[in-house]
This record gives C-alpha cells, sequence and structure tokens, in this order.
C-alpha cells in the first residue's frame, strides 16, 4: 500500500497512542491493526467513488476510538499482574511489592551464600570477597526489580532507569575483585618477605583466596552483564518497532520517546 | 430460563459479540471488513462507530472464540480474525439462548401492549 495512505493517519495513530495507557507492545499490536483497518477501509471507499478525504474521515469515524472505548481498550489489555492486584490500595501494594523483591533478593543471595560455603574455593576467602558480595546482592535485586517491573508489571514509563546501573554495577564488582587480587597479593609480597620460610603456604593460601574471589565476581560480573543486554537488547528492539511505526524521531543517546 | 436477573447491558454485549462470531462463520475476516459486513447484512440496523468493534474483537480473542492473526495481502499486513471450534460452540449455544429470550419478549410485549390500553 501506498506511503501517502499511511502517513495520512499518522497523526490520528499518534493521537490515539497518547491516550492509550497499555503496555507499549499491546500499543503497537493496536496501532498496527487500527491503522490497517483504517487503510483498508478509506480505499474501500475510495474505490467506491468516495472523494479521498471523505473516505478517510468516514474509516476515521468509523474505526477510531473514542476516549471511552480507549479506556476499554486499557481494561481488556491490562496485564495478569495488574487485574491480579487492582482491588489492592497503591500505598499497600507498594509495600508488598518492596518486601517481596527484598524476599527474593534474600533468597537468592541465600542460595547463593549456601553453593558459596560448600565450595572448596572459598573455605579460606580473600577479605575482597565481603565487598563482591554485597555489590552482587545489590545486582541481584537491581535485576529482579527490572525485570519485574518490565515483564511483569508491564510498566513501561521509565524503562531505561536501572538499566545502565546493572552494567556499572557488573563492572564495578569486577574492578573490586581485581583490586582485592592486587591488594592481596601487594599483602603476600610483603609476608614473603617477613617469613620466606612460609612461602609454600602463603602463595597457595593466596592463590586459593584469589581464585575464589576472581570466579565470584566473574559469576556475577557475567550475569549482570547478560541480563544488561537482554533488558537493553528488548528495550531496543521494543522502541524502534514504537518510533518505527509512529514515525517519531530517535531520541537521543538511545533513550526511548514515551 | 436459568437467569433470574436479566442483564440488558450484559445481553447488549452479547448480542454484539454474536454479531461477530455470526459473520465469521464461513470464512477470516479484518476487523473493518467484519463491521462493514455486519452492517450491510441487518441493513444498517447494527452498525459499529468510533472504534466500539475493537474491544469486542480482543474481549473474544482473550475468551478463545475467535483467532487474530496477521496476514500479508496486496503489500500491507492486516490483522485477520477466524472463528475457533470454542467460538463455533459458543455461537451456537448463545443463539439459542438469544432465541429464547427474544421469544419470551415477543410473548410478553403484546400483553403489555393490551394492558396499557
Amino acid at each position: 500500500m501506498s506511503e501517502r495512505v499511511e502517513r495520512a493517519f499518522l497523526s490520528t495513530l499518534q493521537a490515539v497512542e497518547r491516550q492509550l495507557p497499555s503496555p507499549v507492545s499491546k500499543r503497537i499490536d493496536l496501532l498496527r491493526e487500527l491503522e490497517a483497518d483504517l487503510e483498508a477501509l478509506s480505499s474501500g471507499l475510495e474505490s467506491q467513488g468516495v472523494p479521498l478525504e471523505e473516505a478517510r474521515q468516514r474509516a476515521v469515524e468509523a474505526l477510531v476510538p473514542d476516549p471511552g472505548v480507549l479506556r476499554e481498550l486499557a481494561r481488556l489489555h491490562r496485564p495478569a499482574y495488574v487485574r491480579f492486584t487492582q482491588g489492592l490500595e497503591r500505598e499497600r501494594l507498594r509495600i508488598l511489592e518492596r518486601s517481596a523483591l527484598g524476599l527474593t533478593t534474600a533468597a537468592t543471595v541465600l542460595a547463593g551464600a549456601v553453593g558459596l560455603s560448600q565450595a572448596d574455593l572459598l573455605r579460606d576467602p580473600s577479605p575482597f570477597l565481603v565487598p563482591v558480595l554485597a555489590l552482587g546482592a545489590v545486582l541481584v535485586g537491581l535485576v529482579l526489580m527490572k525485570g519485574f517491573q518490565l515483564w511483569v508489571k508491564a510498566d513501561h514509563r521509565q524503562p531505561d532507569v536501572g538499566v545502565r546501573a546493572i552494567l556499572l554495577l557488573s563492572g564495578t564488582i569486577l574492578m573490586t575483585a581485581f583490586l582485592g587480587l592486587f591488594l592481596d597479593l601487594f599483602q603476600l609480597t610483603r609476608r614473603l618477605e617477613a617469613a620466606p620460610q612460609l612461602s609454600s603456604e602463603l602463595v597457595t593460601r593466596w592463590i586459593v583466596q584469589d581464585a575464589g574471589l576472581l570466579s565470584v565476581a566473574l559469576t556475577l560480573a557475567l550475569l549482570g552483564g547478560l541480563s544488561w543486554f537482554v533488558l537493553n537488547h528488548w528495550q531496543t528492539l521494543i522502541w524502534s518497532r514504537h518510533r518505527e511505526l509512529l514515525e517519531l524521531p530517535r531520541a537521543p543517546a538511545n533513550k526511548p520517546t514515551p | 430460563m436459568a437467569e433470574t436477573n436479566f442483564d440488558v447491558q450484559g445481553f447488549a454485549r452479547d448480542i454484539n459479540q454474536l454479531l461477530v462470531l455470526t459473520t465469521l462463520r464461513e470464512e477470516a475476516k479484518h476487523g473493518y471488513q467484519i463491521a462493514v459486513d455486519i452492517e450491510t447484512e441487518s441493513n444498517g440496523l447494527f452498525c459499529f462507530r468510533h472504534g466500539t468493534l475493537y474491544p469486542i474483537l480482543h474481549r473474544l480473542e482473550q475468551g478463545g472464540f475467535i483467532r487474530g492473526s496477521w496476514s500479508k495481502g496486496e503489500g500491507r499486513r492486516k490483522k485477520v480474525y477466524a472463528l475457533t471450534p470454542a467460538g463455533r460452540r459458543h455461537l451456537n449455544g448463545e443463539t439459542g439462548r438469544v432465541q429464547e429470550i427474544v421469544s419470551r419478549l415477543m410473548e410478553l410485549l403484546p400483553s403489555l401492549a393490551e394492558a396499557s390500553t
């Protein structure tokens, strides 16, 4: 179909989009469906001899939902989570969500800690493992929060907030681990100077400590990086579909246009 | 009849849904074609305006009575809806219910008319 017809309904689609508080993927589907129907109906009317402008106007009147219908559509396409929790007060729901997030994060961290305590490499941990694990707990919490916000709650109002922090935290974990590695090495050299007869024992201990530290840091950073990639890729994909559909300008710094 | 309280608004919504299901009996159609066919077949008695068709279609789709799929014909992709087996069963069951309601209404109307004269 021609570009001419598509552009004719662009402002209508943009106006509808502004009044439709559904998740972005649902909005895109609905607007695509509406656009195709508008175009088909106006073409059909044109082929019956109706003048172009009148055909478009009649198509808009017949197919473009009024605010009441848009509200009904938005209600129909609420995410299951929103439907399930609609009876709860907003403040109470916020507290429940945060508590659930805290508990899930704590359970994940606990499971990780149990796993680590059973690993031989962590029997004699580096002191730098504590900040690495603390940062890892924050990372896990942030990933869970972002995933919950975008995919369970389908709240796309601030999609990019927190996503870059995941990457930053992953990098910080790695940097902390490497810093710990070098400081442990520095301490090792001082101990070796003081007690060269213990060199074998000290070097072995350093290797075990810092191998554990690096293993944990690399695992956490890898998980963080992977989570960032998935979140970022999903957002880029969905917002580029949104921009393409509504012919919106590309926002600076890859920021989606809400 | 099973219902003790008749829901007029619900009945109107059911009628709209039945109209959509009926027009999809023979073949799959896209949104505006469904609206046009209903209007034509009812001689203009039933017509959808201001996008009222979409909530009906999407509700039926969520209920599993119709299935929407994107098809590419003559250049642009369109969302086409087809009746599912569940939709066909629903249509048969609901048609009987509507017939019963209408026949009871028709029985009632003359007696009401007589009472008023």
